[in-house]
């Protein structure tokens, strides 16, 4: 077997290709044109676009379509590559959704350990005042590219959460659209491979928000790092389109919208926000790109005295557009979180979800309701002062659908007969964390109060909080819940208790501590402070802060440890070790390529723990 | 079922402990710095009921969990499913329309601050800051002298003009507590009156570049007699060289 | 993107293999459908925001509307060509559903290079990108004006574009026989994508031309 059967190595070479193939174009059409022949902005720009298309092609994902424009026949292959070892299959294009939920998820995972270790460089730098390793160049570009390397990871995974799970809990083969999917997956690959190799020509120093005018005169790893942030959000876009057709298309009988299993509308909440946001925030970087290589003054106000035809772009507007994608991604990333938390809840109190319409409808509501708040980062921008007062109105409101999540969750608890096994106490750690992000949202969402507050670690603190309880520890739970599903082994319990001891005490630390130092009056983004903020206390906490920080990330890799060892030698799981009464339950683990033998039925309701009607039960074979 | 009604008293008793002591928890990790100006204070109420309502939505989420985790866990040997409840929807309304009156009430109290914080004073005096790469320029509306040490006068409201010069930055005095962004092609405007003479820091809270971190300049307030024979005087001479 | 995707999807894919009956066939495009309006969903939004950055942006110092003095012929003349395309669009659908294949595959060539007369105008006229030709009025880099005129106009021709090679495509299988009347979903597509394109620009040919005071003019 060579190296080049493997999709991942093709799409690489093809990546490196593409970008060469992208410059020497750019130099040709420059020299036709008596241009000097090298010009680095417009060269790496048309170099990073044919990378993305270079690796898409190389690695096969554009074949069928290719072949639909030749009117050629495309039947499905089903099952691991022919001729090929079985493993093989999750190194390249394949069509089953089962097999492309664990490729996001386990990219995923790799941003993950590439954006913390990232964390960990720059938190020990700041781990006593003074500067003690980091340039300032190399500082600025680490935070950007923490921030928006952990972005992609949240995506990837609550793609791999949804690609592997909303199928299966439908009943349904697959996806509505298996390719789409899986060139859904593969944007991500140049994607990210773009935004990380930034770093090597110059990177980009602009934090992952990217405000002009600085990012329009920075270095030229911008081009790169919009668009691999480009290709990853075409991945969102045609992702959340195949999960909105799928969920409103490819339910059984007798599943309305309000018996499909919790974690379905949260996705479908998610995606509408994808769908739509996401344009946004690709056309405010594109607008940035096109204002570096061909000079289009969108953000530029030119010199004073002057007009339309010579400037009079506008900073501001730059973050209306941006933040109009980029307060809504941040319900994009939790609400799949707060659906495993209900999902996940009703298995281990044995009990149904308390309030399962309102839960519902408060991931919509939410979804709504944030596409009207962007304005709440900007309010000390400069723009109108009217409009501080009504994003200040707005934004609290989304406290009120997101409080409703809290009550149905001890809703849920109350009267339950809980079990603590390690998924459990995951939810119990995400349902913790988020409340304390969610509380300091609010003293944020108030005007006078995030005066001060702005642009400091306290929000830092706070998005931390929302981001870890909202995604990072729901999604372990939901790695370690259906770990035996996918690998059809157990996990060993011991040492996922051990790392959830080791990782909930040490994030309360880690983001009380951040509020506390930005309450202080430390910025975010500096690498340096002054030692005698809070009387001289802030030193202990910033130390603190990276002590904890270390030890989220040792839980991290000892969660790791355990499930490469587990799949291997763990004790065999059974079809359903929780007792769950969700479709994905009732099947073999692992699940086999055809994942309904027979067509689902729905007879009752999916949290119904107590009665003996089950959800759902399958048609006996040859009754279809 | 029946033993509920003793249940939930003890728990209203455990919020009631909790959220002060949270409260207290709050008050001595958050420690923010000297309140110096006259918008500080009522920023800094709002912010202590924001704390409040925080201690107590925090005590209530986490008490009742807790109890819960203790009164509901599985005991050994138990096989039986928990109680088949599917919701209640009086809860629910009570649960939405509750934080809905909470919320309104501190977007009101806020917008009775903001106005207030914002409003213009009569005998406002007008100063220019201009940000740049990485450092500040500090001027008077009808005089050429330039400073880089921001000397205000005490007790006297303050309209500070800011302008940049190459690209976003912003304008904030911690013990002032309010800020603003700097941002090129406009002026943005920031009104505080400082209270308390004493020495301060002008930090840039938006990220500017490489020394954002270092974008920093030394704050003065004196005596309304001192503010003006510093910029008689010693500006004159210093600029003049 | 993703248009050729959804495009072509249910001609020739087979979602689940298997299944060639016309109703798996009525099932998939039904699925295809809704993909479609969802990624037109997805899409205003791009729209909707070079529209808002136009609105926002061309606002001179007294608050007052502004447009810039772009050449009223040649954007009238764009414009019918545009709108009279989206009709030969429809013809070659009808045409097709009626199993009249010759009016199919001519109404298509005729969209085509209807489309590209349109692309032309404006990459010749409006851009003034062959100076030889045409002296343009106005370049990209030229303040507000020229970044939110080329902004817009270079998304939408984009898209024409892209409709441009959809339609040769399916002309290219519709000459090779593929497509009946019961099976045509590719064409369906291909042809709201174009009314979609069209509509666009209906929206922005007055943002673009006809909104707002002409910059110079009582100036
Ligand atoms: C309870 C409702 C919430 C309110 C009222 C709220 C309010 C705010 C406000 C006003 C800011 C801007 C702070 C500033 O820059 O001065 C902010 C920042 C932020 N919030 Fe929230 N928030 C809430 C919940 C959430 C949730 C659920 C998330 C999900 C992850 C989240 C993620 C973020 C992020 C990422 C930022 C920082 C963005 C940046 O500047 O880099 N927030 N929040
Ligand atoms: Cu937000
Ligand atoms: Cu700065």
């Amino acid at each position: 077997m060579s190296l080049f059967s493997l999709g991942l190595v093709r799409a690489i070479v093809g990546q490196i290709l593409g970008m060469l193939t992208g410059m020497a174009t750019t130099m040709l059409i420059r020299v036709m044109l008596g241009l000097p022949a090298w010009a680095a902005e417009p060269s790496w720009t048309v170099g990073a676009i044919f990378s993305i298309i270079g690796a898409l092609w190389a690695v096969g994902a554009l074949s069928d379509w290719a072949k639909w424009m030749k009117g050629e026949e495309t039947p499905m292959h089903h099952g691991p590559p022919e001729g090929k070892p079985a493993w093989t299959r999750y190194f390249g294009v394949d069509y089953n959704h089962k097999v492309i939920g664990v490729q996001y998820t386990v990219w995923g995972i790799f941003l993950l350990l590439v954006g913390g270790t990232m964390a960990l460089i720059f938190r020990t730098e700041l781990a006593e005042s003074g500067r003690q390793f980091l340039s300032l160049e190399l500082y600025n570009n680490f935070i950007g590219m923490h921030g928006f390397i952990m972005i992609f990871a949240i995506l990837l995974g609550i793609g791999g959460m949804a690609n592997y799970l909303v199928p299966l809990m439908l009943g349904a083969e697959d996806m509505a659209f298996p390719r789409l999917n899986a060139l859904g997956f593969w944007f991500n690959v140049p994607g990210s491979l773009l935004l990380l190799s930034s770093l090597f020509i110059g990177g980009w120093d602009a934090g992952w928000t990217a405000y002009p005018p600085l990012s329009a005169r920075g270095p030229i790893g911008y081009q790169l790092f919009f668009l691999g942030v480009f290709a990853v959000g075409l991945s969102s876009i045609v992702g959340s389109l195949n999960l909105l057709v799928t969920i409103l298309q490819m339910r059984p009988k007798g599943m309305s919208l309000f018996k499909m299993p919790i974690f379905c509308w949260a996705v479908f909440a998610t995606s509408l926000i994808q769908l739509t946001a996401t344009q946004l925030i690709g056309l405010s970087f594109l607008m940035v790109s096109t204002q570096r290589a061909l000079g289009m003054g969108f953000f530029d106000p030119g010199l004073p005295g002057a007009t339309l035809m010579t400037g009079l772009g506008d900073p501001i507007l730059f973050q209306h557009l941006f933040w109009f994608y980029s307060h809504p991604a941040v319900y994009i990333f939790i609400l799949p979180g707060l659906g495993i938390i209900s999902e996940l809840l009703p298995v281990f109190s044995r009990k149904p979800l308390f309030g399962y319409k309102w839960i519902a409808l408060s991931s919509l509501a939410i979804a709504i309701v944030g596409f009207l708040v962007w304005g709440h980062h900007m309010f000390v921008s400069g723009y109108a002062p009217v409009l501080r007062y009504a994003f200040m109105y707005s934004s609290l409101l989304v406290a009120v659908p997101t409080g409703v999540k809290f009550f149905s969750w001890l809703g849920t608890l109350w009267g339950g007969k809980l079990t603590f096994e390690t998924p459990m106490l995951f939810v119990l750690g995400a349902i913790s964390v988020f409340l304390i992000g969610g509380l300091s949202g609010p003293i944020l969402g108030t005007v006078p109060s995030d005066l001060p507050l702005h642009d400091t670690y306290f929000v830092v603190g706070h998005f931390h909080a929302t981001m870890f309880g909202g995604f990072v520890f729901p999604f372990f739970a939901a790695l370690y819940f259906w770990f035996p599903k996918v690998t059809g082994r157990m996990y060993n319990e011991t040492l996922g208790k051990i790392h959830f001891a080791i990782m909930t005490p040490a994030f309360w630390v880690q983001t009380l501590g951040q509020m506390g130092v930005g309450v202080m009056g430390m910025r975010r983004r500096i690498a340096d402070y002054d030692p005698t903020l809070g009387g001289g206390s802030i030193e202990a906490w910033q130390l603190s802060i990276t002590i904890a920080g270390f030890l989220i990330g040792f839980g991290v890799l000892l969660m790791l440890w355990n499930f490469f060892q587990s799949a291997e030698v763990g004790v065999l799981a059974g079809d359903n070790p929780w007792r769950s009464r969700s479709p994905e339950w009732q099947i073999p683990s692992p699940i086999p390529e055809h994942s309904f033998a027979s067509p689902m039925v729905v007879h009752g309701e999916p949290y119904d723990y107590g009665l003996p009607e089950p959800y759902v039960a399958f048609a006996a074979a040859g009754d279809d | 079922m029946q033993n509920n009604t003793r249940h939930f008293a003890a728990i209203g008793v455990l919020v009631v402990i909790f959220t002060f002591v949270v409260f207290w928890i709050l008050d001595a990790v958050l420690k923010f710095p000297l309140a110096a100006s006259t918008q500080a204070g009522p920023i800094d109420s709002l912010i202590q009921g924001h704390l409040w309502i925080i201690a107590f939505l925090f005590s209530l989420v986490v008490v009742i969990a807790i109890y819960s985790l203790f009164l509901f866990r599985r005991r050994e040997g138990d096989t039986e499913e928990g109680q088949y409840i599917h919701g209640n929807t009086t809860l629910e309304i009570l649960w939405t329309a509750l934080p809905m009156v909470v919320v309104i009430a501190f977007g009101y109290w806020s917008t009775v601050v903001l106005v207030d914080i914002t409003q213009r004073p009569d005998n406002e005096i007008i100063v220019n800051a201009e940000g740049y790469q990485w450092g500040w320029n500090f001027s008077l509306p009808n005089s050429d002298a330039v400073t880089q040490e921001l000397v205000l006068p005490v007790d006297t409201p303050i309209r500070m003009d800011l302008t940049s010069k190459d690209v976003l930055h912003n304008f904030w005095v911690p013990e002032f507590r309010v800020k603003q962004d700097i941002v090129p092609g406009r002026t943005t405007y920031l009104r505080f009156t400082p209270t308390i003479e004493g020495e301060y820091r002008l930090i840039c809270s938006e990220l500017c570049g490489l020394n954002h971190t270092g974008m920093i300049a030394p704050v003065r307030v004196v005596s309304q007699d001192e503010f003006a024979a510093f910029w008689n005087q010693d500006v004159q001479t210093a600029s003049s060289k | 993107m993703s248009v050729a995707t959804l495009g072509h999807q249910a001609d020739h894919g087979h979602a689940d293999g298997h299944d060639d009956s016309q109703a798996a066939y009525l099932e998939r495009t039904r699925r295809n459908r809704l993909g479609m309006w969802l990624f037109f969903a997805s899409e205003a939004f791009i729209f909707i925001g070079l529209l808002a950055a136009r609105f926002y942006l061309w606002v001179d110092e007294g608050g007052q509307m502004m447009r810039p003095e772009l050449d009223q012929v040649v954007g009238l003349i764009v414009t019918v060509v545009l709108l009279l395309s989206s009709y030969f669009m429809n013809r070659a659908e009808v045409s097709i559903a009626n199993n009249n294949r010759r009016d199919f595959l001519w109404s298509l060539v005729i969209t085509a290079i209807l489309g590209t007369i349109f692309l032309v105008g404006v990459i010749i006229f409006e851009w003034g990108m062959l100076p030889f030709i045409f002296e343009g009025h106005l370049k990209p880099s030229d303040g507000v004006f020229g970044a939110v005129v080329f902004g817009m106009t270079g998304m939408h021709a984009l898209h024409v574009l892209s409709g441009i090679v959809l339609i040769g495509n399916v002309w290219w299988l519709g000459r090779k026989g593929h497509f009946s009347a019961e099976r045509h979903w590719g064409v369906e597509a291909t042809a709201i994508y174009w009314h979609y394109v069209d509509l666009v620009w209906i929206f922005f040919y007055p943002a673009l031309y006809l909104i707002g005071h002409a910059y110079g003019v009582g100036h």
